[in-house]
């Protein structure tokens, strides 16, 4: 029986989640290798490729145990990386300015990057602990937001505004899944509306309002902040409709586009392989996020299928902001490319985040 | 176990993949708008981007002298210039930024640092950094590149004068393209830091000179440095490079060995111009003009000082004597000579009787020599300078017929030199007179402006191609300054032909005469040159002494004047006597006296010139510091100041003048 229901768990192998990343993860490597202009110390799609290792055994580790144990630590998990987002502000480590890193010696830790977990377990429980099945009220949102909006003020502290952004939209994408009044909906709407210009002149900081200065005149300032949008703007332009060619980005090879390993890297593909390559890497995403929402369909309980929506929701909103602001649709916030640009910290807890996806996947409702 | 409805999300998936569609579609949307409605513009970009286009200035054309003398040729230079967009603060705070170390390596000011800092910071083109540094700083700044993002050493070549102050204001100088003249320069090609003549031929001849740029297409990467061969070649192919064409060179007609020889004999006056010409052809063997400048630093950056020592020179060495225009003095007479015998007013052997004084319209016009000359013929009146004989002729022709003449000579008007903006000097005449004098013409104006004083002004260049009618038979040619132009390997693209610019009508005994009285000057006793004449050449010519100021009733003798009082010394003529190859006109602003001082400058050139000395020989550095010519110049000039009659007499007849009542004080031997 136990042998029986081991081989029947293994039999439901999500193999179509399986290639999607592995081929959006393949590419992402062949990406690096041909971006890769280090001259010293090891390649990057050489590291890439043994973070994507790395990341394999905590996705298959993570599908191992069955998500009941994710569900049951939840709060715990959310309350832990809270700890951490207060190190951070306390003792963490400075790079360009802002506080985002904790040093750990032999490995630099990102835990906004954990918050995105965190806040889909949290979330997702306690979603998953009440019936809101006639859709939530303004009353029983004041909760939850609070909690998330408490953690998310950290991150905000570091200051990391893109991270704090996607946090928020993934927590909303949840939510929104999960269904709301509409009297609840519009009543956001507004407060939201209302809260931009005190968001401008005591949430931001200089820079940030600089970069979103500098997206609503592109054009005007050729060298300052939006240099490289113009930069990252004229490489996707350059590869046109069939590319340059592999390794032949002389935007990227040439060292025009900052950044080009990791915000940016979508400009070395969209240069090398023009918009069919972009189209063919679009629809990869999107396939990937249709079937993490199709997984959410069918989990076996509100709590898996809110976690698949909410992993799903991580991958939409940094495919959408990322390739929004390297071609000039949007500010730039600092916001990853999932699967392609460089990176442990961000391709470990994707890694993670897609473990818990096969996990809900694999222990669907028709299991039993 | 918590179940939930089978239709939980059923809804929601549906809406959320609507929402993602949307959302890629957008981005899709972008992506097309960039990639396929705007591929070609940012492939374009793209490309501009790697590929810098780097002007390469062609090799400006050298001059040379009628002998192959270089009177201006290139050297190699390099300058430092900065692409403002590469030029950034290193991220690391060890590496120091590199204005610091530019500074350091360049030996910039605080205050050159400040000023540059700023014009980076507009990030409008590139920045010239400094300009014909020496190869050691080059070395530094090569080295260190890494360190010095955007910063490029870039070879030029800068200009170089062999003769330096000696040919100065003929040959130019180059400077830099100013702000308010760039405008207008850009659409012939010229960018900010280019140079361009600014005067002499350099100026005159800046479009043959300056060649055409060519254009070298080089691959680089985001910090502006170079990438390999093997890249560029697979990149861009191999149009790489437009060679640029050289400019052309000029040979000029102009003598370097007579420019030194009359700088070493001008060196005891401070000012003043000297024209040799071929009557033949009327090719200019030397344009010389003093004080001078060294065109040398005139064409790198100059020093203040010694832009402020010139702006204070009340000599303005900046100005080509050759060309400005001044009272010819008595060396015009050959004007008032010829139209004697044209206007039939005497014959070469009717003699006027010199008294010392003229008496017309109530007040007596005097002769330079107080005691009068006695019975002159007009050969006689250009040997002695006899001021009463033109006297006569000109009460006798008026005025207009003295500018008739003046302008058969090719006075009053342009006579076709093509550089330093030559004056046209000035003719007076009864209609100029009118319009301009205070009170109007006046009958008497004729007998001061039959003597090249009053109101008639002449270059020097005037006076010595009117010489050079007189030597050759009566044409005045066009001045030839360039003999032809060349390419830089010696081949002959064009030659500028002697053109005749007007023939004077001149009776063959009326030439005679005039000649004969030029001789008589130079070779008679008597003669206002005579004491000077060389040994080895028969030598014609007229004095000249010019006054510049009215003279007041107290007289004092001219080194006690105010310099800008003292009179101009002339001397015009032409060498040998009876083939002349040779116009030479010396002037000596506010020198003192044709016969005393100009003549024996002028005998000092033509005697080293047809006794073939050449100074080029000795070290150019030594030229102004050397303290002499020849023994035997030295025993003539003792001569004069012993004790020649003549020179007394000028003396006396300054001095001596007592109360003349005319306007303008007329002197001249």
């Amino acid at each position: 029986m136990n042998d029986r229901r081991r081989s029947r768990f293994w039999g439901r192998i999500d193999w179509t989640l399986l290639a999607l990343v592995g081929v959006i993860s393949g590419i992402g490597i062949l990406n690096l290798f041909s971006a890769s202009r280090a001259a010293y110390g090891m390649p990057v799609h050489v590291s890439q490729s043994l973070w994507f290792a790395i990341g394999s055994v905590v996705a298959v580790v993570t599908t191992l145990v069955d998500y009941k144990w994710f569900e049951r630590w939840a709060y715990f998990v959310f309350a832990a990386v809270c700890f951490l987002l207060v190190a951070v502000l306390v003792v963490g480590t400075e790079l360009n300015g802002s506080y985002r890193w904790l040093n750990f010696g032999f490995f630099m830790m990102q835990p906004s990057e954990l918050l995105k977990v965190a806040v889909i377990l949290f979330t997702s429980k306690y979603l998953h602990d009440r019936d809101f099945s006639t859709g939530m009220s303004l009353q029983n949102l004041l909760v939850p937001c609070g909690v998330v909006g408490a953690a998310v003020f950290l991150v905000l502290k570091q200051p990391d505004l893109g991270t704090s952004l996607v946090i928020l939209a993934i927590f909303g994408s949840i939510l929104l899944f999960q269904g709301l009044r509409m009297s609840s909906l519009m009543t956001l709407a507004v407060v939201g509306l209302l809260s931009i210009p005190v968001v401008w002149n005591f949430g931001m900081h200089d820079y940030q309002r600089s970069r979103v200065v500098s997206f609503l005149n592109l054009d005007e300032d050729t060298h300052g902040s939006s240099w490289q949008v113009r930069q990252s703007i004229i490489a996707f332009g350059s590869g046109r409709a069939w590319g340059k060619g592999h390794v032949e980005s002389t935007q990227i090879q040439k060292g025009f586009v900052p950044e080009h390993e990791n915000d940016f890297v979508a400009a070395n593909w969209g240069e090398e392989r023009g918009f069919v390559g972009m189209a063919g890497i679009l629809g990869l995403y999107f396939a990937l996020i249709a079937w993490g929402l199709r997984i959410a369909t069918q989990a076996r309980d509100k709590f898996g299928a809110l976690v698949a929506v909410g992993v799903s929701a991580t991958i939409f909103w940094h495919v959408f902001v990322n390739l929004g602001m390297v071609t000039g649709m949007l500010p730039v916030v600092g916001l990853t490319l999932p699967f392609m640009s460089a990176g442990g910290s961000s391709l470990v807890t994707l890694m993670f985040e897609i473990g818990l996806l096969m996990n809900v996947s694999m222990r669907r409702r028709a299991l039993g | 176990m918590s179940t939930v409805k089978h239709e939980f999300g059923g809804k929601q998936q549906l809406g959320f993949m609507l929402a993602v569609a949307f959302a890629f579609s957008l981005l899709l949307g972008r992506l097309w708008y960039i990639q396929i409605l705007h591929g070609d513009e940012y492939w374009r970009a793209s490309t501009e981007n790697i590929i810098r286009n780097i002007e390469v200035s062609p090799p400006r054309g050298r001059l040379m002298d009628r002998n192959g003398t270089v009177l201006a040729e290139n050297r190699p230079s390099f300058d430092v210039v900065v692409q403002p967009y590469q030029f950034v603060e290193p991220k690391d705070a060890e590496t120091p930024p590199p204005m610091q170390l530019l500074q350091g390596y360049l030996n910039l000011s605080k205050e050159d640092v400040e000023r540059l800092a700023k014009k980076i910071s507009q990030k409008q083109g590139e920045v010239l950094i400094a300009r014909d540094v020496t190869r050691a700083q080059v070395a530094m700044v090569e080295t260190d590149r890494l360190r010095l993002p955007g910063v490029e050493v870039r070879a030029n070549s800068h200009r170089r004068y062999p003769l330096e102050q000696v040919t100065a204001h003929v040959v130019g100088f180059m400077g830099e393209v100013r702000g308010n003249e760039l405008k207008e320069m850009e659409q012939f090609g010229y960018r900010p830091g280019d140079y361009v003549g600014r005067m002499g031929i350099e100026r005159a001849y800046e479009a043959i000179l300056r060649g055409a740029p060519g254009i070298e297409r080089q691959v680089v990467d985001a910090r502006g440095i170079p990438q390999g061969e093997a890249e560029t070649r697979f990149l861009i192919g191999d149009y790489q490079k437009v060679d640029p064409i050289a400019g052309r060179d000029l040979v000029t007609t102009l003598d370097a060995r007579l420019h030194l020889i009359i700088d070493e004999a001008m060196r005891n006056y401070p000012s003043g111009g000297v024209v040799a010409l071929d009557p033949r052809d009327g090719s200019l063997l030397a344009m010389y003009s003093k004080p001078s400048f060294n065109p040398n630093s005139w064409s790198g950056r100059l020093s203040a000082q010694e832009k402020l020592r010139s702006d204070n020179d009340p000599y303005k060495p900046m100005l080509d004597k050759t060309v400005s225009a001044y009272f010819p003095g008595s060396t015009f007479k050959i004007v008032g000579a010829l139209a004697t015998f044209e206007e039939q007013v005497m014959d070469a052997d009717d003699e006027v009787k010199c008294p010392g004084y003229y008496r017309f319209g109530g007040r007596n016009f005097r002769c330079w020599k107080h005691g009068g000359h006695g019975d002159m013929t007009v050969s006689q009146a250009l040997q002695h300078s006899c001021d009463v004989y033109f006297y006569q002729v000109a009460e006798t022709i008026g005025i207009d017929k003295i500018a008739q003449y003046g302008y058969g000579f090719g006075f009053g008007e342009l006579t076709g030199y093509p550089i330093n903006d030559e004056s046209p000097g000035r003719m007076p005449t009864k209609e100029w007179h009118r319009k301009r004098s205070p009170d109007g013409f006046k009958y008497g104006f004729a007998l001061n402006t039959i003597l090249g004083q009053g109101d008639t002004l002449a270059t020097p260049l005037q006076v010595a191609l009117a010489y050079g009618a007189v030597a050759n038979g009566g044409d005045v040619y066009f001045p030839r300054i360039v003999d032809r132009v060349e390419t830089s390997e010696g081949n002959p693209l064009f030659v500028f032909d002697p053109r005749v610019r007007k023939t004077v009508k001149m009776d063959p005994v009326a030439l005679a005469e005039i000649r004969k009285g030029l001789w008589l000057a130079a070779n008679a006793d008597g003669g206002t040159s005579y004491s000077h004449r060389p040994d080895n050449v028969e030598v014609s010519g007229k004095t000249g002494t010019a006054q510049v100021h009215k003279i007041g009733r107290i007289r004092v003798a001219n080194s006690e004047k105010e310099i800008r009082f003292r009179d101009h010394a002339w001397f015009a003529g032409y060498a040998p006597s009876d083939e002349p190859s040779l116009v030479l006109v010396v002037f000596l602003q506010h020198g003192g006296h044709g016969g005393s001082d100009a003549a024996p400058v002028a005998m000092d050139i033509i005697k080293r010139y047809f006794a073939g000395e050449d100074p080029l020989a000795r070290k150019i550095g030594e030229v102004h510091n050397a303290p002499t010519p020849s023994v035997e110049g030295v025993g003539e000039r003792e001569d004069v100041s012993s004790g020649d009659f003549e020179d007394v007499n000028d003396l006396i007849s300054i001095d001596a003048g007592t109360d003349s009542e005319v306007d303008q004080e007329n002197a001249g031997e």
